[in-house]
């Protein structure tokens, strides 16, 4: 079923509540037009005048209102609305009911620690209000005190970027010193793209002395190991002040597009969390889309499971099933025993043949009956030793 | 809300024509003085039911609205802007958490700053804070004005709610002392979930004899302060389940799954990369009793690259048994005239003496 058709049966729902409180209000309306003529009829009338005028104003204000109908009316489009809307409930709940807690295991979260968690997402977002303002709800001062020391380097962080945004490079130009050898380490040359961005921006400005100065004093250094892009940045200072007639007009370190500034500022973000052993993506971000990809088969696990073996669900020590994930979510080797059809461990660990086919410990005792005798590979015609075969690490 | 509408609707209307029958049947009493003044209440009264349909078509509308911009979200998602889509779950399901535990001011902002008001159910919640506020200062008004609106949907779930709100209240007059009140409360408000709930009942009429000092175990729990946290903790589980909400917030129940999914024995070494969630403790305590993840077929990650190692990028064995991909292991080769350095054990090797394995 598709969205589609959930969104008709919306659609024809909120149609009929619309026309439905329309009449109501209409029907009121009517009603009340009725009463105030005859109540200006009435007042029309002398006080000394005959009360069969009175009588027959409310006999014909009781026929008015029977014409009107109101009751009818309103019962009328009060029930085609209800029979729209239980439709649309049916509807919903066909489409939305997996029941998605029925995957979910009774143990409790640390709340301080899942706080300290979303806390952490917030500030590596720059979001430092929100972020505080749940430490604050949570009341949690020891949450409040695990998270204090990331949140001051995430500030560092944004007061560098936001200066970046500004133009202002001094920040993040002091900040890559200090890291210079750590950058280096990841092999980033993100030093050298900041002052390549200075150096630029001043030689845009015109002034070719100030620019030298600065090419002499911090690009210098870069010289023996990045010469090609030191020569092009020297070859610039002869276009001081009119860089876009150079040829190096389209070449994006230098015409410097607002694209190339947000990829150094990009940049400097993966390489600031890095350097705080930090990942480059939020782990809360990654854990919840593992997890919106991997709820569907817990589900249809949990559902099976919850036939026969309800007990094991909350115990088991491993899922019975793969949850496939996306690729990104691969953060480790995994080897599968294609023998055994089971996971390698310390004690069974993955071995290379003289073949190069892979198979585990055991499966190899196991076929060498316990190491006495030469054995066949199973995937190959290759025969090989005991004594050929090495233990592999991923 | 629409039926509630619907019925004062009906409710007046119908009860302004009888009443106009009613007067028209005995106008000749009437003076035309007090015929007017009748009419005319009538029609103020109508006038007052009209203000409350408009309130509340602006309600249903205000409701709608919310329907259409899930639906409409639901829709969106696609290909193209699905990093935004996952942005606005993730934050829907932090709103979500934040509700739940009552974080209500950061629930507010994050919906506001991410405008994300429609998608979440924040008056929902408000609503539902005003009774739970009100439970926690021991009264029980509210969540029975909750029950009395909800009383059809509550009976359809076979709710006993309400009857634990009167309970409790009922142990109320006894604790004070009342001893009258109490049996006449019992007779008006407990009876009627008699035949459901006898065992219940029973039990709690029996406090009348034991009184709230009484150090019968049984009794005494009936007494205690926690019994009004238990009926914090009853409304909203009735709560979640009337809006069709899971009992856990969303939050738990998708990073359970992420984690596990997750969860492989290497998460727990040194060397974790640091991209995996489960490399930070925060992470490693939330999921220390959640299953491991399994897998059916090898899945080989460079350690140098971290890219895949498959028939494309097939994995070499250096001499010291350490695999890496031959992707990272040529371009260090090139980089050092045919020489590579394991990056875990320091041992250096010639390209040449690398093998190639095959795993299936
Ligand atoms: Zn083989």
């Amino acid at each position: 079923m598709d969205l589609n058709t959930i969104k008709d049966a919306f659609d024809r729902v909120a149609k009929k509540q619309k026309l439905s409180s329309t009449t109501t209000q209409d029907v009121v309306d009517k009603v009340i037009q009725e009463i105030e003529s005859v109540v200006r009829k009435m007042q029309s009338i002398d006080d000394d005048a005959d009360s069969t005028d009175q009588k027959v104003l409310f006999s014909e204000l009781r026929s008015k209102l029977n014409e009107i109908a109101p009751m009818q009316q309103l019962e009328a489009s009060q029930k085609e609305l209800h029979i729209g809307l239980s439709k649309y409930s049916k509807l919903l709940e066909k489409y939305f009911n997996p029941d998605i807690s029925k995957a979910y295991r009774h143990v409790d979260f640390d709340i301080s620690t899942l706080n300290q968690i979303i806390a952490t997402h917030f500030y590596r977002q720059g979001l430092f209000d929100l972020g505080d303002c749940l430490v604050n709800d949570a009341a949690d001062p020891s949450a409040a005190e695990a998270v204090a020391a990331l949140k001051s380097s995430f500030l560092d962080m944004y007061r560098i970027l936001n200066a970046m945004k500004t133009g202002n490079l001094e920040a993040a130009l002091s900040w890559a010193a200090t890291n210079s050898e750590r950058l280096l380490q990841n092999e980033s040359t993100l030093e050298l793209k900041l002052h390549q961005l200075q150096f630029v921006e001043i030689l845009r400005n015109g002034s070719k002395n100030e620019a030298l100065t600065y090419a002499r004093k911090y690009l210098a250094p870069f010289a023996s190991v990045h010469e090609d892009e030191i020569q092009k940045l020297m070859g610039c200072l002869l276009w001081a002040g009119r860089l876009d007639q150079s040829p190096y007009a389209n070449d994006e370190s230098i015409s410097q597009t607002s694209t190339y500034r947000n990829k150094i500022t990009e940049e400097l973000t993966q390489q600031f969390c890095s350097l705080l052993g930090q990942s480059n993506e939020s782990p809360l971000t990654v854990a919840i889309t593992a997890g919106v990809q991997g709820l569907p088969t817990l589900l249809k696990l949990a559902t099976v499971m919850a036939a026969t073996k309800k007990q094991e669900w909350q115990t088991m020590k491993q899922l019975p099933v793969p949850v496939d994930l996306g690729r990104e979510f691969q953060f480790h080797s995994i080897f599968v025993c294609p023998v055994l059809r089971e996971q390698g461990s310390e004690e069974n660990p993955p071995m290379l043949m003289p073949c190069g086919h892979v198979i585990s410990k055991q499966s190899i005792v196991k076929l060498s009956k316990s190491s006495s005798r030469p054995f066949k590979c199973p995937y190959c015609p290759l025969e090989a030793n005991v004594s050929q075969c090495r233990q592999i690490h991923f | 809300m629409i039926r509630v509408n619907h019925r004062i609707a009906e409710k007046e209307v119908s009860a302004v024509i009888s009443s106009v029958s009613a007067a028209a049947d005995r106008c000749e009493d009437m003076t035309s003085e007090e015929a007017v003044t009748h009419l005319t209440s009538l029609v103020s009264r109508l006038q007052g039911l009209k203000r409350k349909l408009e309130e509340g078509s602006k309600v249903e509308a205000l409701q709608a609205q919310r329907c259409r911009a899930r639906l409409e979200h639901l829709e969106s998602a696609n290909a193209d802007n699905l990093n935004e889509w996952n942005d606005t779950r993730l934050k829907r399901i932090l709103v979500d958490y934040m509700l739940r535990m009552s974080y209500y001011d950061s629930a507010v902002k994050l919906a506001e700053s991410s405008n994300i008001q429609d998608l979440v159910d924040l008056d929902a919640f408000l609503e539902a804070k005003k009774i739970i506020d009100s439970l926690h200062n021991k009264e029980v008004a509210s969540a029975l004005a909750w029950c009395a609106e909800n009383r059809s949907r509550l009976k359809k779930a076979k709710s006993k709610f309400e009857f634990q709100l009167r309970l409790q209240e009922f142990i109320e007059l006894v604790r004070a002392g009342s001893t009258l009140p109490a049996i006449e409360y019992s007779r008006k408000y407990l009876a009627p979930w008699g035949a459901t709930h006898m065992k219940e009942l029973q039990r709690v009429m029996a406090t009348l004899a034991f009184r709230s000092t009484t150090e019968c175990e049984i009794y005494k729990v009936l007494f205690e302060a926690k019994q009004w946290d238990y009926l914090v903790e009853q409304f909203k589980q009735e709560f979640c389940r009337l809006f069709g909400m899971t009992l856990e917030p969303l939050l738990n129940i998708y990073l359970q799954a992420g984690l596990s999914a997750l969860k492989t024995p290497f998460c727990y070494e040194e060397d974790c990369p640091k991209e995996d969630p489960l490399s930070q403790e925060g992470f490693r305590k939330l999921a220390a009793q959640l299953p491991f993840s399994k897998q059916h077929h090898s899945k080989l990650v460079c350690y140098i690259t971290k890219e895949l190692m498959d028939s494309e990028n097939p994995p070499l064995v250096l001499p010291n048994g350490y695999v890496y991909s031959a992707k990272a292991l040529e371009e260090m080769a090139k980089k050092n005239d045919g020489r590579v350095t394991c990056p875990r054990t320091g041992d250096v090797c010639n390209y040449t003496e690398l093998v190639k394995a095959f795993i299936s």
